[in-house]
């Protein structure tokens, strides 16, 4: 170990540092605005970092970090996502609690954890990104404290995500004890020896468990909708995509390096897990009346989608894979952020009946939300169109045709609700409005213009995907 | 002693675990029944790192350190886990989670 | 001498056998005293006896009372840097072999500490008394 193999880990350095330098801002006193603005600036700064150090990529960082293209790719989405969610995040938290200082710490926390999670390929460093993750979800779950919802829905994460990360401890020690390494490659190369013993499987098997948990795969998707539902919107948007990124990230890698796929049985598996996501997600969400739990159960719904992607095993399985999360998560973030700026201080924008003629009162939001929810849909000429189309050919490829129909006839059902929310849109609406006044103009106006250009973002990877695409493969050759 | 024992031992402490976060009501018991299945990890996990240094790896201190880092989480996890405990406490003047229903449609 | 080598090295079952016998010992202490003041000692019943001790002053109210929010904060914050502690071990069995890098890395260890500790000073998070 010297200080030169450091420097590929310099992006995840600087997001360490942004948590600490948050801290001592907040013991110095400083303002809410100071802390967003610091924040957002250090989180420019892994964007440049990230782009200073991409010649020394591919490098190995032993044993606990691999830095290749693939990391690169999701760190990017990662803090992308982050710089989003931060900038809906002032409004949303200026508006409520006194003191919203320490939201950030455990935002860039959190992402830190998702960022190692994208990097790690050991399980001391799996389980460091997901713990970090985790525990710091679970402040942010419950961070509006006097609300009811979100103590309820904060408690209900923790114990379920301390339960799964027992399991997949455990997992881990029975995987040890076969292969007699912690470090992917070290357990690939035992593997051929070890790989019917019932201990190793079973250690598998609870890894997948964990896993799914943090996914919200079905079964193990029982918190989804009521923590989508009680957390503070900018939080839910951050556990529909980045939590979720980070964890199908090492999940990705950990198949990659062990060759997960060329196991019938484990194939098997994440076919019925994959499949039985899509079937339950979607019916679910049929008859939802709040929009947040509806984005959950579609969440759902999506991860058996991109897990289908991932059943080939293949380039185009996980070039596919990159493009659905790149189009998910701009998709979900601009549907978050419409839900953030309709809320007001009593009262989150969740229930439909709030959306009720939304498109007559307030055409730019509500043009944003259907674009996004078309988008959900999978509707051509929007990025979720492309997202399925390129899931739908990586598994054409490899011919796994059961998750393959059921995908094609899910989205069918799930066509019905999100056309059902549209239709809510262009209701005609009794309840008059209320215009509030904007406290902040400056965040106002800046949410509304990202809000503007990820709405577009969404039209141009739907119409023009190529740059985006060459992008991905220029990133994953990286290894 | 072979390391069977260490397994079944293990087994046992976490399927108690499993079975307390299962079936107990007190949020304060479920949280030390998810302690206990992680430190039956841990016990595992020095097992298992006694059982390679002897059969001649060079890296299986690896797996102690691993049981520091578990402990060290563990403790970060039971800090944020009973503050929300106490929120919950002050909230509705008690820890059972049975209560934890107003979150549905 | 037999027995001293017996006894001196480390790697014999045997090498433990003082510290049976220390144990003997101090349980056979344990045991003695507790028989013999129970057989020589004197023995007068009074429902004082049975009134929970409290160091002479009269008892009053439960036990069982809730205790401030602030000593669980404390008690947290406690735990939290006691456990940062279990690093140290590592570090201070490869003391030599680490040198001054590991010096410096466990320097950066304590400083993120300390950065957090100066947080909680100024939050006033140890403050007892309002």
């Amino acid at each position: 170990m010297n200080e030169l193999q450091l420097i590929p880990l310099l992006p995840f350095i600087i997001l360490a540092m942004a948590s600490v330098v948050t801290i001592l801002l907040i013991a110095f006193r400083l303002s809410h605005t100071v802390i967003q603005v610091t924040g957002f600036l250090m989180m420019c700064l892994v964007v440049f970092a990230t782009w200073y150090v991409r010649d020394t990529l591919p490098e190995e960082v032993p044993p606990l970090f691999i830095v290749d293209g693939q990391a690169a790719l999701f760190t990017g989405v990662i803090i992308f996502c982050v710089l989003v969610i931060g900038l809906f995040s002032y409004i949303y938290f200026e508006e409520r609690e006194e003191n919203p200082k320490e939201y950030y710490i455990l935002l860039f926390l959190a992402t830190l954890g998702a960022a190692i999670l994208t990097i790690s390929q050991h399980f001391i460093s799996l389980f460091i990104g997901l713990e970090l993750l985790s525990v710091s979800l679970y402040a942010l779950i419950a961070y509006l404290r006097n609300r009811n919802n979100a103590v309820e829905a904060g408690m209900k994460y923790l114990v379920l995500a301390a339960l799964s990360s027992a399991f997949l401890l455990f997992g881990m020690a029975l995987i040890y004890m076969e292969a007699g390494s912690m470090k992917f490659s070290g357990i690939a190369e035992k593997l051929p020896q070890v790989s019917s013993s019932p201990l190793f499987l079973m250690g598998l098997g609870t890894i997948v468990v964990a896993i799914g948990f943090k996914l919200a795969l079905v079964p193990f998707h029982l918190w989804a909708a009521d923590v989508y539902q009680g957390s503070p919107t900018p939080v839910t948007a951050f556990i529909a995509t980045i939590s979720k990124i980070g964890t199908f990230a090492v999940l990705l890698r950990f198949a990659q390096t062990i060759h997960l796929q060329q196991y019938p049985l484990i194939i098997a598996i994440f076919s019925v897990i994959a499949i039985s996501s899509m079937i339950v997600g979607n019916i679910l969400a049929l008859r939802q009346q709040n929009l947040k739990r509806l984005l959950a159960y579609s969440s759902i719904a999506h991860f058996g989608y991109l897990l289908v992607a991932f059943l080939p095993g293949n380039e185009a399985g996980t070039e596919a894979a990159a493009f659905y999360l790149i189009a998910y998560s701009i998709t979900l973030l601009s549907a978050f952020g419409v839900i953030t700026l309709l809320s007001s201080r009593e009262h989150e924008a969740e229930t439909l009946d709030i959306y009720t003629g939304l498109i007559w009162r307030r055409p730019v939001v509500a043009t944003i939300l259907a674009i996004s929810l078309f988008s959900l849909a999978g509707i051509p000429l929007t990025a979720g169109f492309l997202a399925k189309f390129f899931v739908l050919s990586a598994g054409v490829q490899q011919a796994v045709w059961l998750p393959l129909a059921v995908l094609i006839l899910t989205s069918v059902i799930g066509l019905y609700y999100y056309l059902r929310v549209i239709n809510t849109l262009f209701g005609t609406s009794g309840t008059a409005d209320v215009m509030q006044k904007t406290v902040h103009p400056f965040f106002h106006v800046s949410t509304y213009i990202t809000l503007v250009v990820l709405a577009g973002m969404l039209f141009w990877i739907g119409v023009f995907p190529g740059l985006v695409l060459q992008g991905i493969r220029l990133f994953l050759l990286l290894h | 002693m072979p390391v069977q024992y260490y397994i079944f031992l293990s087994i046992v402490l976490f399927c108690i675990g499993v079975m307390g976060v299962l079936m107990r009501r007190n949020a304060i018991i479920i949280f030390m029944c998810v302690e206990l299945m992680l430190n039956a990890v841990n016990l595992l996990m020095v097992a298992f790192s006694k059982m390679w240094a002897d059969a001649g790896r060079v890296d299986a201190a690896g797996a102690q350190i691993f049981v520091f880092f578990i402990m060290v989480v563990a403790a970060a996890e039971v800090a944020v886990g009973l503050a929300i405990i106490v929120m919950v406490y002050r909230k509705s003047q008690s820890v059972d989670i049975n209560i934890m229903n107003r979150l549905k449609n | 001498m037999f027995t001293d080598t017996v006894l001196l090295s480390a790697t014999t079952p045997f090498s433990y056998f003082p510290i049976v016998l220390q144990l003997c010992a101090a349980l056979g202490f344990v045991g003695l005293t507790m028989f013999a003041t129970h057989f020589l000692g004197p023995k007068r019943k009074t429902s004082d006896k049975l009134v929970t001790f409290e160091s002479g002053i009269e008892q009053k109210g439960n036990a069982r009372q809730p205790v401030a929010i602030k000593y669980f904060l404390t008690a947290i914050l406690f735990v939290l840097f006691d456990v940062e502690v279990i690093f140290f071990y590592p570090y201070a069995v490869n003391f030599r072999e680490l040198g001054w890098d590991g010096f410096l890395a466990m320097l950066l260890f304590v400083a993120f500490f300390l950065g957090g500790f100066f947080y909680i000073l100024k939050k006033g998070a140890l403050k007892w008394e309002d």
